[in-house]
This record gives structure tokens, C-alpha cells and sequence, in this order.
């Protein structure tokens, strides 16, 4: 070819289109209207914010109320996630690379009391002890609700990081706590940090757990103004929380750094003799007891005992009908937010696996707007923006109410998705379409076929977060309906522990079938390798 | 007649131009490899081949159809290519069977074409299983069958022997050869390794900073290669310096014949000369060049004697492969003696 036609084709494109074929222009249309659609709550709040009136929003922001939610909100952020940090930690890498015994029952014990909501758990504690309210309980009672929260992700990093690193650095004169904290630790900083954000926008987010302990936060606050029907109020003070979230995701993002090199050489996963912790095994065993007892027996053991206290009113006819009707609506709901939170994340995740470009950076990016938008924040501004604006439209609809769980459980989706479409490499579509098959024909026979068992996975995430979900739920739920969750609620409220034990077993147990289904999801090692 | 032209292909990634204006022409019925060490583009020129990347500049036909060029790329599922990578990339989900029939027509796909294909490479029998229960080099010979049931125009193999064990890898090879040689099927095949390459393929075409450095059959790349950078490239060489009068070379190893190929170079005058390490003898008696051994690589069925000269003022060692005879200590006194004819390059 001429040297002319050479310099013609390059000047038509400035920049050199890198790796694909074509832009997918299908693709990256879908995935800017799921961006668009995450977008919508901090849309809907700033112009609420600016409907109230910008001076009378400051005013609301800076008074002594917000000084001190801030100060009970960053505490206790900060003392259980450094906990949660601690424990998560050291149960992993005493569960992944020590000789503890009973090593696959503890596995599967501390990663429970994952399925249990907050709010029980603080049930729990509340009504068999008096003193756990306030700051002390409410550290109790979060630690023990959500320090599963690190222990997952570090586990799975400890599991799939290369052993051969702490033999060299054993075989280069270093000792086995020199080790432990330059190799070990190192190896699991971004699942620690990872966890810890988790855990830190969980208790920015949390509500019913707070209102049973008597614990101001901002949410709490949030919550009780806009059902006080303060608008201005909950808008000025859901600005400051969504602030708050964000400043996390930023420091995370900072601390994380770059160049995270995890492993070289082939993948081979190669089993390594554990570390033997000797006597020390001993008081190890009795962590771990005193870590399930109180985690998971307290709750338990709390709701069993409320039931058998009032066994009678319990198996009346009415409560029972009523346990029904409500596990209806929690199945209906939780299974339409997770449909639509997966069909949102394909695309997403798509294209943040397969493809490279600015474009594709800003999407992914714009799941961090969900992460930093606490659930009363999303519940609020779509159910306050809808009356408002779009009079009556969405008001105390079903609609409204899954299409809010979809957007705040958005990134859970999209997590799971990402790691299902990671098993269906992009080598395998190339031979498909070298085989003389159409995009889309090699979408549904072999993209899809592969990533099925993700995406079930990704469904059943959703699906738990649903069951669980308090806040935007008792916000968005239409009347007359009732829950798991809100109708545990409003027993609790009454005081009628007796009442509200069984829905407290009833979602356990539910939220226990999703969390074995995706403990055995992403304990399975990759197998997709053709 | 040819199957696949490529003319003044071009690709960068970024601001790293990767191929710099490819011309290859692969004739009807042949294997012709493309070799190249790591990062030399030879991936990128498969792939822009098989339609999975696009051109910046440059042409690429397949048969007579323009396949890719100036407004024209046609996507890959239309090209006819039977493209096979290099862990052979079976469908995990699917059997033996259905991953051979992915290609063809729901019709075909229940006939006996599909027994026929694994017939063909040696694996009828083992349609009901998964690729996971087969070795290395039976999911390469399925992944190879996948690629033929769909009757292409030209088969694109990406490396497929790398990933096998090296006592599989020459049997394995020498299957694939045989399924080509009795299909006829055209085929291009990328490789860094100029043993695969040599043994395999009919066509050797040497891919060197972005561009076709010589395309041959292997004996005359092995024998006559473009220029002394790529003889050292195509196994060992002795590149020495020699004065060229009429059809002999005078060397440090003495007189040599020059090869007919190049007799382009008639005349007189300073020649780089490529003597291969085979073709040079260590000799009992005193009468070849006398030299001293300064390293000896043992390889079991050869060895490879490095020499040096006692009359090389510039210190330079010679490499001779010798088959069997006794391991030879270093600073053992020997004689070598050349064979001709040898191959040599003017020199500026």
C-alpha cells in the first residue's frame, strides 16, 4: 500500500483505536442509561436541596444537632471498623493458614452472622440486657453484625495469594512475625481496606439497629425528620451524609494505592502446609467459641427464647397468616430488585471486563455514587421527588419501591456478575465468532451458558440485602403491605418481643439459603480455562 | 496459486507500532509459519488475520475477497478462518462433540460429520466427554477438529504446541502436520520456536521489527537466510569474515565453496560468510585449523564445542556440533576442518 493512503487512514483517527475491532456502540449506549438511572437519587436530592432554598439548607447544616450527630457517627465509625479490622483479620488468616482445629466448621460459623439483619442482632442484645444500648451497644452489637464483612474478602485473598512468597521471605532470614506483617499482611492490605469500606458505609447506612439501641446517627435522624415530614431538614442533613460517604470512598481509594501485583509466575494453586500455632491453640479455639456464641448464639438464642415466652399468642391464627403474607412480599420484592439489579449490572459489567476506555472508567466509576448514597438517602430523595414533582406517580408503589432496592444493591450486582463474566474469558467468543457465529448468537451460547452459575450468584446477593433491608423499605413500602422486616418492626416497636421473635427466625433462615449458595460460589476455584 | 495476501500491514498499539508494513503472500494447500521471537507481533498479525483486531493501514485478502482494507473489515465470523489459540480454548460447558459441531448448521451438527472430524484426528470414540477429561494434546487435536468441521478458508493456529509437555509436543506436531498434508486445508501458524517452525511447516516467513524479514522454505531460510542477523536468529551460526574470488571463500577455517544461491555476489571482494556449527568437523589429525576448547554443551544426541582458533587474533570462538565422540575438557588441543558450500553476504 502507498505511503500516502498510509498517512490518510492515520489522520483520520487521532487516536488509534486500541485493541477491539469496533467500538461497542450497543453496549456503551445501554450501560450510559443504567449509569443515567444510578445517577437519578443525587440528581433528585440537589434539586430538592435547591427547591428548599440554598440559604435555608445552610442554615440547617451548620447547627449544634449536625456537630453532634457527627461526632456519634464518626466515632463509632471508627472504633468498630478498626474492630471489625482486627477480628475479620485474624479469624481469616487463623481460618486460611493455620492448623486450628476445626478449621471448615469456624469457615462457615463466622461467616454467618452475615445473614442476620442489624436490627435483629441488636434486638438480640436489647431485650435480654438493659445496658446494651447507647455507644457501648451499639459497638457491641455492629462488630458482631458486620465484621463478616472483612473476614470474607480476606480469606479469599489469603486463599488465592501466592504461599511461595512467605517461603521466600522465611528462606531470607525473615522471622514468623516479620513475616506475618510484611508478607502476610501485605498480601491482604486491599482486601482489608476493602472490607473496612464496607463496614464503614454500613454504619453510615444503618438505621433500625441504631433506633432499637437509642443511638443518634445521621440516618437515624434522617429518617425520623422525614417522617416528621421536615423535608428541608432531612435534605440538608442527607447532603452531609452523602459527603461523608464519599470523603470514605476517597481515603479508601487514597490508602489503596496503585500497582497491586498479587502473584507472578503460572496460576497454580499450590497447597501449602499450615502454620502450627502449638499451645496457642488453645485460647485460638476459645476466641472463636466466645466469637459464635456471641454473634450468632445471642441473636438466636434471644429470639427462641421471646417465642417460647409467649408461645401461645405466637401460633394464634392471625400472627400466622400474617408471617405468610409477609413472606410473600419480602420473596416478591427481593426477586424483582434482584432481576433488575443483574439485567442493570450485565451490561456494566460487560464492558468493564472487556473492554478498555475512558468511557468505560467513568461508567464503572459511577457505581461509587450508589456506594456513597446511604439507603435513606436513595429511599428519601425517590419518594420525596416523585410526590413532589411527578405528583402521585410513584408515590407508595411496588415500582418505586424495587426499583430503589435495585439501585442500592447495584454494586453488590455488579460485583457478581464481573466475577461470573471473569470464568467466560474473551478467547472463547473469539473462536465462537471465528466459527461463524453472530455477536449475539455467541453472547446467548456461550457467554451467558458460562457466567449462568455468576449470575445466579450476583440474583442471590441482591436478594439477601432485600430480605434484610429496614430502611428504604419501612420508607418506600406501599400501605398495607408488610414485610419480614417491617412487620418484625413494628412488633419490636410495640414491645411485643414474643410477636416479632418468629419473623426474626423466619429471615434468618431465609437469608441463609442465598448465603450458602454464594459461599459455595466464591469458594469454588476458576475452572473456565477451555 | 494463493490462499491469504497480506500487503503493507500496519498496527500500533497506542504509540507503539507493533507491525510496520507486513507483506506476506500464503500459497493454496500450504503451512506456513510465521516466526518471530517474543513481542515481535506475531499474535497481533494472526489476529488481524482472523478479523478480532482492525488494520490501521494495509490489506488483507483471503482467497480473493478483500477482507480487510481502506472501509472494508469484514467481521470474523464471516471470513471463513478456523482459528485456533493457544491452550485451544475448548468450550468448557459443552462435550467433545458439540464443541467440534459449534460451527456447523443445527442439520449438520446430528450428522455423521461431526464423528468423522474427531475420526480424522485420531480421537473417534470421544465425542460424550468434556474437555476437561482430556489431556494437553487430545483438547489441541479437538480444538484443531472444531476448527476444520467448518470447511475454512485458511486455519489460524496461535502457538498450539506451547502449552504441551516437550515429549507431546513432537508427536502431537507431527499428527497436525499429517491431518494438513491429507486435508489440504491452507494454514498459518505462529510460533517462537524455530525447531517447531523448521519441522512443521513448508513455509517459514520470519517476522523481524514489524516486518516480513525473508519468507522461505526452511531449508533456504536454514541455508540462505536475508542477512547475518537473521542466520543468528534461525539457530547457530559462525559468522565470519571471509575475501570472496570467483566461486570460493578464503576463511579462517580455510578455503570454502560458495553456495550456488549466491552467486549473485560474483566478483571479488570482503563477504560475511555463515558457516552453520554442523557443518564443521573437529579432525584427528594436524591437518585442519589448530584451536583450543573453551566451553563444551552437552546435549545427549550432540554436543556443541565452542573453539578457539590459535591464529584468531581477535580471540573469537567457533561453535562445532559433533554427534557422539568422547566430552572433551576445556583447553583440550583440537583441528577443525569446514564444509562447504557455505553462504556469505557482501559487506559494506
Amino acid at each position: 500500500m502507498a505511503a500516502g493512503t498510509l498517512a490518510d487512514r492515520r489522520s483520520e483517527k487521532a487516536v488509534p483505536t486500541r485493541g477491539r475491532a469496533r467500538r461497542p456502540v450497543a453496549l456503551l449506549t445501554i450501560s450510559s442509561l443504567v449509569a443515567a438511572i444510578l445517577a437519578l437519587p443525587l440528581v433528585f436530592l440537589l434539586i430538592e436541596a435547591h427547591g428548599a432554598g440554598v440559604s435555608d439548607v445552610a442554615h440547617l447544616i451548620f447547627r449544634p444537632l449536625t456537630r453532634s450527630l457527627l461526632w456519634n457517627t464518626v466515632r463509632l465509625t471508627v472504633v468498630v471498623t478498626v474492630a471489625c479490622a482486627v477480628i475479620g483479620t485474624a479469624a481469616a488468616w487463623c481460618v486460611e493458614r493455620t492448623d486450628l482445629p476445626g478449621r471448615r466448621v469456624w469457615a462457615v460459623l463466622v461467616v454467618v452472622p452475615l445473614a442476620i439483619p442489624d436490627f435483629v442482632v441488636s434486638f438480640g442484645w436489647n431485650s435480654l440486657w438493659a445496658w446494651a444500648h447507647g455507644f457501648l451497644g451499639a459497638f457491641i452489637v455492629m462488630t458482631l453484625a458486620v465484621y463478616p464483612l472483612v473476614y470474607l474478602p480476606v480469606a479469599a485473598s489469603l486463599r488465592g495469594a501466592d504461599p511461595g512468597q512467605e517461603e521466600v521471605a522465611r528462606s531470607l532470614g525473615s522471622g514468623r512475625v516479620r513475616t506475618f506483617v510484611r508478607i502476610t499482611l501485605g498480601q491482604a492490605k486491599g482486601a482489608i481496606l476493602g472490607g473496612c469500606l464496607l463496614v464503614a458505609l454500613v454504619l453510615l447506612a444503618e438505621y433500625g439497629a441504631f433506633e432499637i439501641l437509642g443511638y443518634q446517627t445521621f440516618t437515624t435522624e434522617i429518617f425520623s425528620e422525614f417522617n416528621g415530614y421536615s423535608f428541608a431538614a432531612s435534605c440538608a442533613l442527607s447532603l452531609v451524609l452523602v459527603v461523608l460517604s464519599l470523603l470514605i470512598l476517597a481515603g479508601e481509594g487514597m490508602l489503596r494505592g496503585r500497582g497491586q501485583v498479587s502473584r507472578s509466575g503460572p496460576m497454580t494453586q499450590r497447597v501449602n502446609p499450615p502454620q502450627q500455632l502449638g499451645w496457642l491453640r488453645w485460647p485460638a479455639l476459645a476466641l472463636f467459641a466466645a466469637l459464635a456464641l456471641l454473634a450468632l448464639g445471642v441473636p438466636i438464642g434471644a429470639a427462641l427464647y421471646w417465642m417460647a415466652d409467649g408461645l401461645p399468642p405466637a401460633l394464634s391464627g392471625g400472627a400466622n397468616v400474617s408471617l405468610a403474607d409477609a413472606g410473600g412480599h419480602t420473596a416478591l420484592y427481593g426477586g424483582s430488585a434482584a432481576a433488575l439489579a443483574t439485567v442493570m449490572a450485565f451490561p456494566v459489567a460487560l464492558l468493564a471486563i472487556r473492554h478498555s476506555g475512558r468511557m468505560r472508567r467513568l461508567l464503572e466509576r459511577s457505581t461509587y455514587l450508589v456506594l456513597g448514597m446511604p439507603g435513606v438517602v436513595i429511599a428519601f430523595a425517590l419518594s420525596y421527588f416523585t410526590e413532589r414533582y411527578l405528583a402521585g406517580f410513584g408515590d407508595g408503589t411496588t415500582m418505586l419501591l424495587i426499583a430503589c432496592y435495585a439501585i442500592m444493591f447495584f454494586p453488590l450486582a455488579l460485583v457478581g456478575v464481573k466475577a461470573s463474566l471473569a470464568r467466560a474469558p474473551a478467547g472463547l467468543d473469539e473462536v465462537a465468532r471465528s466459527l461463524g457465529k453472530r455477536r449475539l448468537a455467541v453472547l446467548v451460547r456461550v457467554t451467558v451458558r458460562l457466567a449462568g452459575p455468576g449470575l445466579v450468584a450476583a440474583f442471590c446477593l441482591v436478594f439477601l440485602s432485600v430480605i434484610t433491608e429496614l430502611t428504604a423499605t419501612l420508607l418506600l413500602i406501599p400501605t398495607g403491605a408488610q414485610t419480614l422486616a417491617t412487620q418484625f418492626w413494628s412488633y419490636e416497636s410495640n414491645l411485643s418481643y414474643s410477636q416479632a421473635a418468629p419473623f426474626a427466625l423466619v429471615m434468618i433462615i431465609v437469608a441463609a439459603v442465598p448465603s450458602y449458595i454464594l459461599g459455595r460460589f466464591f469458594n469454588r476455584p476458576a475452572q473456565a480455562r477451555g | 496459486m494463493r490462499q491469504v495476501a497480506v500487503s503493507g500491514l500496519h498496527k500500533a498499539f497506542g504509540a507503539h507500532p507493533v507491525l510496520t508494513g507486513v507483506d506476506l503472500e500464503v500459497p493454496a494447500g500450504s503451512l506456513t509459519a510465521i516466526l518471530g521471537p517474543s513481542g515481535s507481533g506475531k499474535t497481533t498479525l494472526l489476529r488481524l488475520m482472523a478479523g478480532f483486531d482492525r488494520a490501521d493501514a494495509g490489506t488483507i485478502r483471503i482467497g480473493d475477497v478483500l477482507v480487510d482494507g481502506p472501509d472494508v473489515h469484514t467481521p470474523p465470523e464471516r471470513r471463513r478462518i478456523g482459528y485456533v489459540p493457544q491452550e485451544g480454548a475448548l468450550f468448557p460447558h459443552l462435550t467433545v462433540e458439540a464443541n467440534v459441531g459449534f460451527g456447523l448448521a443445527a442439520r449438520e451438527r446430528r450428522g455423521a460429520k461431526v464423528a468423522h472430524m474427531l475420526e480424522a484426528v485420531g480421537l473417534g470414540g470421544f465425542g460424550k466427554r468434556y474437555p476437561h477429561q482430556l489431556s494437553g494434546g487430545q483438547q489441541q487435536r479437538v480444538a484443531l477438529a472444531r476448527a476444520l468441521a467448518i470447511e475454512p478458508a485458511v486455519v489460524l493456529l496461535d502457538e498450539p504446541f506451547a502449552s504441551l509437555d516437550a515429549h507431546l509436543r513432537a508427536s502431537v506436531r507431527a499428527d497436525v502436520q499429517d491431518i494438513f498434508r491429507r486435508s489440504g486445508t491452507t494454514a498459518v501458524l505462529v510460533t517462537h520456536d524455530q525447531d517447531e517452525a523448521l519441522s512443521v511447516a513448508d513455509r517459514v516467513a520470519a517476522l523481524r521489527d514489524g516486518k516480513i524479514a525473508q519468507c522461505a522454505t526452511p531449508e533456504d531460510l536454514y541455508c540462505r537466510p536475508a542477512d547475518p542477523e537473521l542466520a543468528s536468529f534461525i539457530g547457530d551460526a559462525n559468522l565470519l569474515e571471509g575475501v570472496l574470488n570467483g566461486g570460493v571463500v578464503k576463511t579462517l577455517l580455510g578455503s570454502l565453496p560458495l553456495d550456488a544461491a549466491a552467486t549473485a555476489l560474483a566478483g571479488a571482494g570482503q563477504v560475511t560468510v555463515l558457516v552453520r556449527p554442523e557443518q564443521i568437523e573437529l579432525e584427528p589429525s594436524a591437518d585442519g585449523v589448530p584451536g583450543r576448547v573453551t566451553a563444551f554443551g552437552y546435549h545427549g544426541h550432540d554436543a556443541v564445542v565452542h573453539v578457539r582458533p590459535d591464529r584468531d587474533a581477535d580471540g573469537r570462538t567457533i561453535m562445532v556440533r559433533i554427534t557422539g565422540g568422547p566430552q572433551l575438557p576445556v583447553g583440550a588441543p583440537v583441528h577443525l576442518r569446514a564444509r562447504g558450500p557455505v553462504f556469505a553476504w557482501r559487506r559494506d
